[in-house]
C-alpha cells in the first residue's frame, strides 16, 4: 500500500507559464516580417497580337493626344482640329461622349517622351467616366 | 482608533490580479492570424514612385497569378529581380503565362516619370506573349486632393 500511495515529487504537468512568452516572440517575428502588399491599379485588357484588324469608323473614335508637358488635346473623328483640355475635364467630356455614342472608342495617344503619369491621368479620367473601349497607342507624329 | 477589521484593513474579496491564464490563447490567435496572412516578399522593392490615380481599384486575383513588371525611370525593365532587355520581355513572360493556365495578370509597375515609349514597348511585348490582362500599378489618390491641385 505504501508503494501505491507514494507520490512523485516531480511535477507531472507541462509548465505553461512560458507559453505566452513563446507565442508573443513568434507573434513579434510575424508582425515585423509581414508586408501587406496590395495589388491595385488601373486594369485594362490589351488587344491580342493575333487579333484581326477591325475597321472602325472614324466617327466612333475620339483621340486624346497627350503631350510631353502633360497637356491633352482632343481630336474627334477625321477632323484635324484639336481642342486643348485640362486633365480634370476628361471625365466630364468622356461621359458626354458615351452618352452621345455608346460605341465610342477612346484612343489615348501619348508622345514617346511624355512621362507615364500623364497617360495614367488620362486613363484615370476615362475609367472614371466608365469608358469600356479604350485603346492605348504611341503618338507618332 | 479603529480596531482590527476597521475600514482601512478591509480586504476586497475580488482578486486584484489581472487574469493571465488566457494570455497565451490571445497571443496564439494573433499569431495564427499573422501566420496565415503573411506572404514573404518574393522580390526586392525597387523604390519607384508610382503615379497617382483616383480610380485605383483593388485587384482581386490570386497572388500566384500576378506577375510584376517593373519599369525604372531610365527604361530598365526588371522581372523577378533580374534585368530583362526590352526585346526579351515577351519571351520572359510567356512561361509564366503558360504556368498560370492563361490566367496571368501582369502588374505594370512603372515609375511616374518613365517616358511613355518604354511603357508602350512593354505592352507591345506583353501582347506578343498573349498576356493581355494587365493593370497599371497606381497609388490611390483621394478626390479632395485632386480638386485642390
Amino acid at each position: 500500500m505504501a508503494l501505491l500511495n507514494r507520490k512523485s515529487k516531480v511535477s507531472d504537468e507541462i509548465p505553461t507559464a512560458s507559453m505566452a512568452d513563446i507565442a508573443f516572440l513568434l507573434l513579434i517575428f510575424f508582425l515585423t516580417t509581414t508586408v501587406f502588399e496590395e495589388e491595385k491599379g488601373l486594369p485594362i485588357v490589351l488587344p491580342e497580337a493575333a487579333a484581326e484588324q477591325v475597321e472602325v469608323s472614324q466617327s466612333n473614335i475620339i483621340h486624346f493626344l497627350v503631350n510631353e508637358d502633360g497637356t491633352v488635346a482632343i481630336r474627334r473623328g477625321e477632323s484635324q482640329s484639336e481642342q486643348m483640355v485640362g486633365q480634370s475635364e476628361i471625365e466630364g467630356i468622356m461621359r458626354q461622349e458615351i452618352a452621345d455614342n455608346p460605341q465610342i472608342i477612346a484612343a489615348v495617344k501619348t508622345a514617346p517622351d511624355a512621362p507615364y503619369r500623364h497617360m495614367i491621368a488620362v486613363l484615370n479620367g476615362l475609367q472614371a467616366a466608365n469608358a469600356e473601349r479604350i485603346s492605348l497607342q504611341l503618338w507618332e507624329r | 482608533m479603529a480596531g482590527k477589521g476597521g475600514p482601512f484593513e478591509r480586504k476586497s474579496k475580488v482578486a486584484s490580479e489581472i487574469p493571465t491564464a488566457s494570455m497565451a490563447d490571445i497571443a496564439f490567435l494573433l499569431l495564427i492570424f499573422f501566420m496565415v496572412s503573411t506572404t514573404f516578399r518574393r522580390e526586392q522593392d525597387r523604390h519607384l514612385t508610382f503615379p497617382k490615380a483616383a480610380e485605383t481599384q483593388k485587384m482581386d486575383e490570386r497572388r500566384k497569378n500576378i506577375l510584376h513588371v517593373w519599369i525604372e525611370p531610365d527604361g530598365a525593365v526588371y522581372i523577378n529581380d533580374s534585368r530583362i532587355p526590352m526585346d526579351m520581355v515577351g519571351a520572359t513572360v510567356l512561361p509564366h503565362y503558360r504556368d498560370t493556365d492563361r490566367r496571368l495578370l501582369v502588374s505594370i509597375r512603372g515609375d511616374r516619370d518613365v517616358p511613355y515609349r518604354f511603357v508602350n514597348a512593354v505592352t507591345e511585348q506583353l501582347r506578343e506573349a498573349n498576356a493581355v490582362r494587365v493593370f497599371f500599378h497606381t497609388d490611390k489618390e483621394s478626390r479632395a486632393r485632386r480638386e485642390r491641385r
